[in-house]
C-alpha cells in the first residue's frame, strides 16, 4: 500500500503524542532500566518544547491492561519550573503502573497466564481521539504526529484493532513514528510507519537513545521531505487470521468484508454473510456444463 | 565563512550583525540561547539538537549527507544561518576540510536546559492587596490601544487624541523610510515602504520599530546589546504577572518607559516601588522572530460581489482599509466598504502591489470565513491581480521611425547599426521601415549622413 503523503505546512509547530510502553514484564527483563529510559525520554520532551514556543507534547502510558494520560504540555500548570513537571511525570507513571497491575490481576484472576504484550491498540486509539479533538478545536492547530516507544512484543490478539487504528491515522494523515527499545522488531509498528508515512527505527545502542531520538524523531513534518531518514529493510506484511490470531501466508477471505480466515467457514464471523460455495473437496458446478 | 551577505531586514539579522565578542557575551544568558534557537529555520534547529551532546567537530561533508539532494539549498541556508549567529563555529582540521563545532557557551546552556529544565528570568511580585493588578483581558486592550495610538501617530500626527512620550526626534527616526514630506507645508505622505509597513502583521511591525529603536540606542547612550538581551528576556516572562522595577538595571529602566508607550509592558505604581507587567505583545516576541504566520483573529469578510465587511472599531484598521477600498459606511462595530477599480488604482499608484493586498485580506480573514478554502473569493483575488496587470499592459518607450530608405543596403546597414547599440525596437523588411529608441537619434543621423 502506498504510504500517505505528509501535509505541506509552512510552520514547524507540531503536536507529538508519545506512547510510552510501561509493561512491567518487559522492563524487568530489559537491558536498559526504566529509570535510564526516562532519563533519555524526558530531555527529549524538553527539547521538543524548546524548539518552538507553540509545540505541544502529550504522554500516554501503554500498560498491559489499560492506558492513561500522563502529561499534557498544553495544560496551564505545565509551564514554569521544569523540575516539578519532571517529578510530576514520574509520580504519575508510578501511580499508573500500580493501577494497571491491579486491573490486570483483577480481570485475569490470580491463576491465569499474565499478558506479556502491552495494549498498543488502546493507546493508539487514545492518541487518535486526542488528535481528533485538537482538529475540531479550530483552524489553527499544530501538525500532529504519534511517536511509539515500544519494547514489548506484539500481541496477535490486537491485530484487528491495531490495523484499524493504523488506517484511521492514514486517513487523518497522521504519521506514526516507531522507536523499538526491545529486543525484537515489531511487525505491527513496521506496518504502521510504512502505511502512515512515519519513521521506524530500532536503535543499535540503547545508551545513546537520546541522540537517536533527537536526530530522527525531533524534526517537524515539513522538514522531513528534505532529510535522509532511516528506511526499514523490509516490512512484514503478513496478516493474522481473525479466528485464531495466527499470522498466516495463505488463507480464506470473505468477499464482502475482506476478513481473513485460516480455515474454511460457512459463515463470516465479522459481517455474517453466508458462503454458498460448496466445500473445497466437492465437484465444482461449472464442470457439469 | 558564511556565503550570504547579511542585510539587516529582520531582528535576527541585526543580532547576527553584532560583532563576535558581543554576540558571545549575549550567549551567557540561557534565554537568549533559547530565543535564538527558536528563531532558526527548522532544519537548523534539528542540526543544533543533533550536535548538542557531541564534543568533537563534524565535517561539512558528513553533514551534507543528512539531507536528500533536493534539500541541499535548505541545508546551505541553515548552515549559513548557524554560522552567522555564531552557534556553529568553523574549525579547520589538519586535512584542511571545513568542519563545524558548536559554540561552547551555547552548548553548555542548552545542555543544562534539557537536563534540568528552563527557569524564569525573574520572580514575579507576590500578590499584594494594596495594588489592583489588571486582568489579562484588560492588559490586552491596553496593549492594543497603545500600539494603535503609536501607529496612528507614526503615520499622521494630527489624528491622535493623546500623543506618546517619544521625543520628536525618535518619531522622526521611526518615520524615516516610511514617510516623506514632499512639500514643506504639506503633511508627509506615506512612501511605498510605508504602505507595505501598514499592511504587515503586528509582530512584523513591532520588530521593525524595535529594530529602529535599537539602532538609534547608541546615540542615546544605551548599549544595544543590553537592550537586545532585555527584549529577548522579556518574552520569557509570564503573562499577567507583575514584576518589580527594582530588579532592572539602569538601562532597562529607561527602556521600560519607552516600551510602555509601545504597549509591550504596562507600568504601574505599587506601594513602594514601580511595577511592570508584560503584555501579550511582549510574550509573543520570541514566537515570531522569523517571519511566522499571524496568530491573531482576523476581522475582514470579503464577498464575491466585492463588498467588504470589517468587524472592527479601530481607527487604524479603517485607515488601512481606506488605502485600497472605498469605505461606504462606518457603524459602531462594523466598517462596510467595497473594493472598486478606482480605489485599487489609487492603491497601485501609491506603490502597493496586488499581492500585498491579497495577503493582507487572507491573513486578516474573519474566523467565520477563514475555515473556508479559499478565505477570500477567487474572483476577487483574480480581479485584483488583473487590474494590476492592466497597468502593465502597455509599455511606452520614446522612439523614432525611419522610412523611405533609397536602397536596401542602406536599410540593412542602419538595422545593423541600431542593433549594435541595442536600440533596435522594430523593423519591417518589405516596406523598409525602422523604429529605433529615441536616445540613438543623433547618432543615427550622423551615421546616415556619413553613408551618403
Amino acid at each position: 500500500m502506498a504510504s500517505a503523503p505528509s501535509k505541506l505546512y509552512q510552520d514547524d509547530v507540531s503536536l507529538v503524542v508519545a506512547l510510552l510502553d510501561t509493561n512491567p514484564f518487559f522492563w524487568a527483563a530489559a537491558s536498559l532500566p526504566f529509570s535510564e529510559f526516562l532519563h533519555h525520554v524526558i530531555p527529549f520532551i524538553n527539547s521538543l518544547l524548546l524548539l518552538n514556543q507553540l509545540n505541544r507534547v502529550v504522554l500516554i502510558a501503554t500498560g498491559t491492561s489499560s492506558c492513561g494520560y500522563i502529561f499534557d504540555s498544553g495544560d496551564g500548570n505545565a509551564s514554569g519550573n521544569s523540575n516539578a513537571v519532571c517529578s510530576g511525570i514520574i509520580k504519575k507513571l508510578e501511580d499508573f503502573v500500580g493501577k494497571d497491575s491491579k486491573i490486570g490481576k483483577g480481570s485475569n484472576g490470580d491463576g491465569t497466564r499474565p499478558a506479556i504484550s502491552s495494549l498498543l491498540s488502546g493507546s493508539l486509539s487514545l492518541a487518535l481521539c486526542y488528535i481528533q479533538r485538537i482538529f475540531r478545536s479550530g483552524t489553527r492547530h499544530p501538525q500532529p504526529r504519534i511517536l511509539c516507544l515500544q519494547g514489548s512484543p506484539d500481541g496477535p490478539e490486537q491485530y484487528v484493532a491495531v490495523m484499524n487504528s493504523i488506517f484511521s491515522a492514514q486517513r487523518l494523515m497522521i504519521p506514526i513514528d516507531s522507536c523499538i527499545v526491545g529486543a525484537q522488531h515489531s511487525a505491527f509498528l513496521q506496518q504502521a510507519s510504512y502505511i502512515t508515512g512515519g519513521v521506524y527505527l530500532k536503535p543499535q545502542q540503547l545508551d545513546g537513545l537520546f541522540q537517536f531520538l533527537a536526530a530522527v524523531f525531533a524534526t517537524d513534518l515539513h522538514s522531513r521531505n528534505f532529510l535522509r531518514l532511516p528506511k526499514p529493510a523490509g516490512v512484514d506484511f503478513r496478516a493474522s487470521c481473525f479466528c485464531h490470531k495466527k499470522t498466516i501466508d495463505m488463507g480464506y477471505v470473505c468477499s464482502v468484508c475482506l476478513s481473513i480466515f485460516c480455515k474454511y467457514h460457512k459463515k463470516c464471523s465479522t459481517c455474517g454473510s453466508e458462503f454458498n460455495q460448496a466445500a473445497p473437496d466437492s465437484t465444482i458446478p461449472d464442470q457439469k456444463h | 565563512m558564511p556565503q550570504v551577505r547579511i542585510v539587516a531586514r529582520n531582528f535576527m539579522d541585526m543580532v547576527a550583525a553584532l560583532p563576535a565578542a558581543k554576540l558571545d557575551k549575549l550567549y551567557d544568558s540561557s534565554f537568549i540561547c533559547e530565543a535564538v534557537l527558536r528563531s532558526l529555520p527548522p532544519l537548523a534547529k534539528k542540526y543544533v539538537l543533533q550536535m548538542l551532546f557531541l564534543d568533537s567537530p563534524l565535517t561539512a561533508k558528513s553533514m551534507e549527507e543528512w539531507v536528500l539532494p533536493d534539500g541541499l539549498s535548505k541545508h546551505k541556508v541553515a548552515i549559513d544561518r548557524l554560522l552567522q549567529l555564531r552557534v556553529f563555529m568553523e574549525v579547520n582540521d589538519r586535512k584542511k576540510e571545513p568542519s563545524y563545532k558548536m559554540n561552547q557557551k551555547f552548548q553548555s546552556n542548552m545542555q543544562k536546559y534539557l537536563t534540568t529544565g528552563g527557569t524564569v528570568p525573574r520572580e514575579p511580585m507576590p500578590l499584594n492587596a494594596a495594588v489592583r493588578l489588571p486582568s489579562v483581558g484588560e492588559l490586552e486592550t491596553y496593549a492594543m490601544e497603545q500600539w494603535e495610538c503609536f501607529l496612528l501617530q507614526l503615520i499622521n500626527s494630527s489624528q491622535v487624541d493623546k500623543s506618546t512620550s517619544f521625543s520628536s526626534s525618535m518619531m522622526r527616526a521611526f518615520q524615516r523610510g516610511l514617510l516623506n514630506s514632499s512639500r514643506d507645508n504639506e503633511a508627509p505622505r506615506l512612501t511605498e515602504n510605508g504602505f507595505q509597513f501598514l499592511l504587515m502583521e503586528t509582530n512584523a511591525q513591532l520588530w521593525y520599530i524595535i529594530r529602529e529603536y535599537i539602532s538609534s540606542a547608541e546615540e542615546r547612550g544605551m548599549d544595544p546589546t543590553d537592550l537586545i538581551s532585555f527584549l529577548l528576556e522579556l518574552s520569557f516572562h509570564t503573562l499577567g504577572e507583575a514584576y518589580s522595577v527594582n530588579t532592572l538595571t539602569e538601562v532597562q529602566r529607561l527602556a521600560i518607559k519607552d516600551l510602555a508607550d509601545l504597549g509591550l509592558v504596562k507600568y504601574l505604581q505599587g506601594r513602594k516601588e514601580g511595577l511592570f507587567m508584560p503584555t501579550k505583545l511582549a510574550t509573543n516576541l520570541s514566537v515570531s522572530l522569523s517571519d511566522a504566520s499571524s496568530r491573531k483573529e482576523g476581522f475582514v469578510v470579503v464577498e464575491t460581489n466585492f463588498r467588504m465587511y470589517a468587524y472592527s472599531t479601530s481607527r487604524l484598521h479603517c485607515e488601512i482599509l481606506r488605502l485600497f477600498s472605498r469605505i461606504e459606511y462606518q457603524l459602531p462595530n462594523l466598517i462596510v466598504g467595497a473594493i472598486t477599480k478606482e480605489s485599487l488604482y489609487n492603491a497601485f499608484e501609491n506603490g502597493i502591489t496586488a499581492e500585498q493586498i491579497v495577503s493582507f485580506l487572507q491573513q486578516n480573514a474573519h474566523p467565520r470565513v477563514a475555515e473556508k478554502m479559499p478565505s477570500v473569493p477567487e474572483n476577487v483575488t483574480d480581479q485584483i491581480r488583473l487590474w494590476e496587470a492592466d497597468r502593465n499592459r502597455v509599455e511606452m518607450t520614446p522612439s523614432h521611425l525611419y522610412e523611405d530608405f533609397p536602397s536596401k543596403d542602406l536599410f540593412e546597414a542602419c538595422c545593423d547599426f541600431a542593433r549594435d547599440y541595442g536600440c533596435l525596437l522594430w523593423q519591417d523588411m518589405k516596406k523598409m521601415r525602422l523604429i529605433v529608441k529615441g536616445g540613438l537619434h543623433q547618432q543615427m543621423r550622423d551615421f546616415l549622413r556619413g553613408q551618403r
